[in-house]
């Protein structure tokens, strides 16, 4: 591209054509105001205020829409343009209240920002009377439209970041002001609440409402969002040690402006009541609160106790998805280092397991291939089992803005009408758990037309002839039988996906938590070889459902690894770690996450220690789980809520929460993001990796870390691929992983095509039929997802006060169909009863699903769905699968 | 033809034959929803999901250019449309006295219609016979000089009393 230099405010500067002159002084440090730019938004050029003016012919120009060109003379601060800037804002202020005093925005208002420092004051216009506040009963927004200047950022970051369309202009001139579909309330609208529009208004007409905590933030913290796997930068406001807002970081590589619901309401936790603010130790059956050291040494005496009587196999140790890599790396090293076991698992079994082991097989790297930049940049997006629009949402933003704006093309495979189906040219809708027959059809298909990567194919990979071998059955006929897709539209997939430049495959839990679950990674991990999508470009992108299930995998709190999935069966990689650690490690693969409650039932796990997880809630057969725990001679927790699981404990250890500890989270991507600390704990609440270091201490094997920091230097030592991360970088958001990846061989991403082992390798894998459909006896298909207002097993969102006001409970969605033939209706109390277990619950008829299957949210405490759900386990992730079952519904009297 | 006393209920299978006629762009949305009116009198706001989902655009995106165009209606409209001109030349031949004059011929007021769906008042700037002032449009008839018994006899003959 060419350069253009400019004189600006006299001094010579060059940017490349195309470049604003407002990004241009930016970059040369030259202070020009305004109120509708927003670096992540298109320019508009609507509030005027940044007009500067060019001295050769004296055009004053909206810097923030015009371009450089050569020659030009510009003054951004002339006599001019002073006088016209105020003379706007003033204008501006006119049709704007002057009721600062009790304006909740405070000095944040930009419109207050620039008045004051372009000298404005209260203005001798007539006022122009404006709208009313809009009544409106959600507890997350409120709009004040009297104070809106109508600067367009909120449709702008709603249509052009977010990309849901809730708002738009209505309406012109005088009567002009940003509006829901038929002026609705934004809860009637397709509104989603993601605060997007609230972070980036500059004044007081978008408002976050119902704070736990009010008052004006005095100071700004940037962490990581704890929910979901996209791991969002958040920015959290204090004041008075209280958490008072959560706002996007505008620089964020994974969000840049966007949140959702829960990342800029659901922080609200932190302050619940139910917080547990001390250690409890039970005794008689009662909780009693205890200091640190005695509750500490309870349990180094009760872990010992066991150790010595039953050996170091009679413990079990479950990390947290949720905890930070360092928590994770410091309690698997006193599960094998001081307990002596290698039954350490974590929370991700439940929901990735079968990714990690189908990807890891294939590709050899247990994880996403791409960054989400890759991902926006692909042609083609095929998204499969999965419902980024609730489970991932800055996945979402991203496909629906590569559809949007880059004209990608969207290949939607899922049953459920997901918000991404407006957004798809295709949208494919098979029969629950035929994945596997879908995939392998679409790879015969682009064998068979010869739309496959050759080059790729053959430098790239191994086994090929083997593999296409095994498709001989997938004809496009045999799949139309199999998935009910018609012959057409299989072909037209393969097509689309085979013919484009770059295409990305996104899968989520709709795929790993089916029995068949690893099978289908394979052969989602196939299909992206064969099309040469498999990390040089495009990529697969495993969606992982919490913030840190990437890390704690990649941290070995997993049975069968040491940190950086080094097999704990080779003797070379044990001895790096007892050369490293002192003392030798135990050397057989330890129990996964159901085993270990399996064997605790059966008597022969006697003591376990769980770190922030849930178990009660989130696995299936709750029951038994909880049968399983109470069978326990000694069980540990440390949390934050006195969780379902908490109340069997002998122990509880008052964790800290997200907000009150440092760290790095691993994102789905596979982005080591720093946590600041942003509060005090609560309470004498500790961090986790606190807790963990003080109670190696009292058992005598004091570890040596003084902090956080010593721990990621380990990590950076023993897990090769953690190894650029060097702790101070993971600070600055913009790391560039295109200069870690030249530089350094053992590259934790794929990007460039290189697999670790050399090659990808094609799996043959077969279809079988699915078992958690509908048989005889239980007609009906139910499936369990996220909701887009709660979260896992609800532990932290059920104790969010705006986010369970607005989403209360959870209801059994049933298809139009459905209903009229079962004569059920909205709002109708039924019983829904599986061969595990049954549930009552209400209904909603929803149009989003076909005929025979039922949707039911999980996270919700008080309707636990999971009861309904057996533990059959994929063999080979041994993770269960719940993401369908066989059920029939009942209707019981009540507010029929 | 029968007159209809209310409202006619919204034939969403009419207005999806004529958005099959433009799906899959973005830039027909104007003459698509010209179509609609022209065909079905107004825009039915329960089309907008509609013409935005074939279109590929957000509903309110739709319900934007919809509402700032003020030739395009999201409510029914009469069977006739009465605009009685304001322009200056109208005004100081007495086009105020007109506009009273109809709005108690038809009982509403401007921007209304009659409940029957028979007629809908509008008042316009101007339409270009200023030397016929006062000037009242009916459909697409232009009626000049108007007076008190003019204005009378035209809603006498259109069946209005």
């Amino acid at each position: 591209m060419e350069a253009v230099t400019i004189t600006l405010n006299g001094v010579e500067v060059s940017g490349y054509a195309g470049t604003t002159i407002l990004d241009l002084a930016r970059e040369s440090g030259v202070y020009i105001p305004t109120l509708c730019h927003d670096p992540n938004l298109a320019s508009t050029g609507a509030c005027r205020l940044c007009l500067v003016e060019d001295e050769r012919n004296g055009a004053l120009l909206a810097s923030c829409v015009a371009a450089i060109s050569p020659g030009m003379t510009i003054n951004t601060n002339s006599p001019r343009v002073v006088e016209h800037r105020k003379r706007i804002l003033e204008l501006i202020l006119a049709s704007h209240p002057d009721s600062c005093l009790v304006c909740d925005k405070g000095n944040r208002c930009q419109l207050r920002k620039l008045a004051a420092e372009m000298g404005v004051g209260l203005i001798q216009l007539q006022k122009i009377p404006q709208n009313d506040v809009i009544e409106e009963v959600n507890p997350f927004i409120e709009r004040d439209l009297s104070k809106c200047v109508m600067c367009g950022k909120c449709i702008r970051v709603d249509q052009e970041l977010v990309v849901e369309g809730a708002i738009d202009y209505i309406h012109r001139g005088t009567m002009v002001r940003a509006a829901t579909l038929n002026d609705m309330p934004l809860e009637k609208s397709e509104c989603t609440f993601c605060g997007a529009c609230v972070a980036i208004c500059p004044t007081g007409a978008i408002m976050e409402k119902e704070r736990v905590y009010t008052g004006t933030a005095t100071n700004t913290v940037t962490t990581i969002c704890p929910y979901c796997g996209c791991g969002c930068t958040i920015c959290l406001g204090t004041k008075d040690n209280q958490i008072v807002e959560a706002r996007p970081a505008v620089d964020s590589p994974v969000s840049r402006g966007a949140l959702c619901v829960r990342g800029s309401y659901g922080y609200d936790f932190i302050h619940s009541p139910e917080r547990l603010t001390q250690p409890l130790i039970k005794v008689d059956g009662e909780f009693q609160e205890a200091t640190w050291e005695e509750a500490l040494s309870r349990v180094a005496e009760g872990l010992g106790q066991i150790k010595k009587d039953h050996g170091a196999d009679a413990l079990a140790v479950f990390g947290s998805s949720k905890c930070t890599n360092e928590e994770n790396y410091v309690l698997q090293r006193f599960a094998r280092g001081v307990l002596g076991t290698n039954n350490i698992d974590n929370g991700s079994r439940l929901y990735s397991a079968a990714s990690r082991t189908g990807l890891g097989a294939s590709i050899g790297y247990a994880g996403t291939t791409g960054s989400l930049d890759a991902l926006e940049r692909s042609r083609v997006i095929m998204v499969i089992g999965a419902n980024p629009e609730i489970s991932a949402p800055a996945v979402a933003y991203a496909i629906k803005r590569a559809v949007r704006f880059k004209e990608a093309k969207l290949i939607v495979i899922d049953p459920r009408n997901t918000p991404l189906t407006q957004f798809a040219s295709l949208w494919l809708r098979p029969g629950i758990g035929t994945d596997v027959a879908l995939l392998n059809g679409l790879a015969r298909v682009i064998i068979d037309e010869k739309r496959l990567d050759v080059e790729f194919v053959t430098r790239m990979t191994d086994n090929f002839t083997g593999w296409t071998k095994s498709l001989q059955n997938y004809t496009a006929g045999y799949v139309e039988d199999v998935t009910g897709i018609a012959k057409k539209d299989v072909q037209a997939a393969a097509r689309l996906l085979a013919g484009a430049e770059e295409a990305s495959i996104v899968y989520g839990n709709g795929i790993t938590q089916h029995t068949s679950g690893t099978d289908a990674v394979v052969a989602i991990a196939n299909l992206a070889m064969l099309t040469g999508n498999a990390g040089r470009r495009g990529g697969i992108f495993a969606l992982q459902r919490e913030n840190n299930a990437h890390g704690a995998c990649d941290m070995g709190a997993l049975p069968g690894f040491l940190p950086g999935y080094q097999s704990v069966d080779e003797a070379e990689n044990r001895q790096r770690f007892e050369e490293h650690w002192g003392g030798s490690l135990p050397t057989a693969a330890g129990l996964s996450a159901l085993e270990m409650m399996k064997a605790a039932g059966l008597g022969k796990v006697k003591g376990m220690l769980i770190m922030g997880e849930n178990p009660v809630a989130s696995f299936p057969q709750p029951a038994l789980i909880r049968k399983a725990l109470s069978s326990l001679d000694f069980l540990v927790v440390t949390d934050m809520f006195p969780t379902e699981t908490v109340k069997l404990a002998s122990v509880v250890l008052s964790a800290a929460s997200f907000a009150e500890k440092e760290g790095t989270f691993t994102n789905f991507e596979g982005r080591v993001q720093r946590l600041h600390q942003a509060i005090e704990p609560v309470g004498e609440s500790l961090p986790d990796l606190e807790i963990l270091l003080r109670l190696a201490e009292v058992t005598g094997s004091k570890m040596p870390y003084d902090s956080h920091q010593d721990v990621m230097e380990e990590i950076e030592d023993m897990v090769p691929f953690y190894r650029h991360v060097a702790y101070a970088d993971t600070d600055s958001m913009g790391l560039d992983w295109g200069d870690v990846e030249g530089s350094s061989p053992g590259t934790r991403r794929l990007h460039k095509g290189l697999f670790p082992s050399g090659f990808g390798r094609f799996s043959p894998v077969e279809y079988t039929s699915p078992q958690d459909v509908a048989t005889d006896g239980y007609p009906l298909t139910l499936m369990a997802g996220s909701g887009r207002y709660h979260f896992g097993a609800g532990s932290r969102s059920s104790r969010s006060a705006r986010l369970s006001k607005f989403s209360p409970a959870a209801l059994l969605e049933i298809s139009g169909a459905d209903a009229a033939e079962l004569g059920i209706g909205d709002g109708d109390a039924i019983k829904i009863t599986s061969a595990q277990g049954e549930l009552s619950t209400t209904t909603k008829v929803s149009n989003s699903l076909p005929r025979g299957l039922l949707f039911m949210p999980i996270s919700y405490p008080d309707s636990p769905v999971y009861e309904l759900f057996g533990t059959v386990l994929d063999p080979q992730a041994k993770g269960p699968a719940l993401k369908t079952c066989a059920v029939r519904l009942e209707r019981t009297d009540g507010n029929g | 033809m029968v007159k209809q006393k209310k409202a006619p209920k919204v034939n969403l299978k009419q207005i999806e034959k004529i958005i099959a006629g433009y799906r899959g762009q973005r830039w027909p949305l104007i003459p698509m929803v010209e179509e609609i009116q022209e065909k079905v009198g107004y825009i039915p706001p329960e089309s907008i999901p509609v013409i935005a989902n074939a279109l590929g655009l957000f509903t309110s995106q739709v319900q934007a250019v919809i509402t700032f165009y003020e030739q395009l209606y999201t409510e029914p409209r009469g069977r006739n449309i009465v605009r009685v001109c304001r322009g200056t030349a109208c005004h100081v031949r007495g086009g105020k006295t007109i506009l009273k004059l109809v709005r108690q011929h038809l009982g509403i007021e401007e921007g209304e219609t009659t409940e029957d769906m028979e007629y809908t008042l509008e008042t316009v700037a101007c339409i270009g016979v200023c030397a016929l002032a006062p000037n009242i449009m009916f459909n697409q008839e232009t009626h000049g000089d108007m007076n008190p018994k003019k204005v009378a006899r035209l809603f006498e003959k259109s069946g209005k009393e």
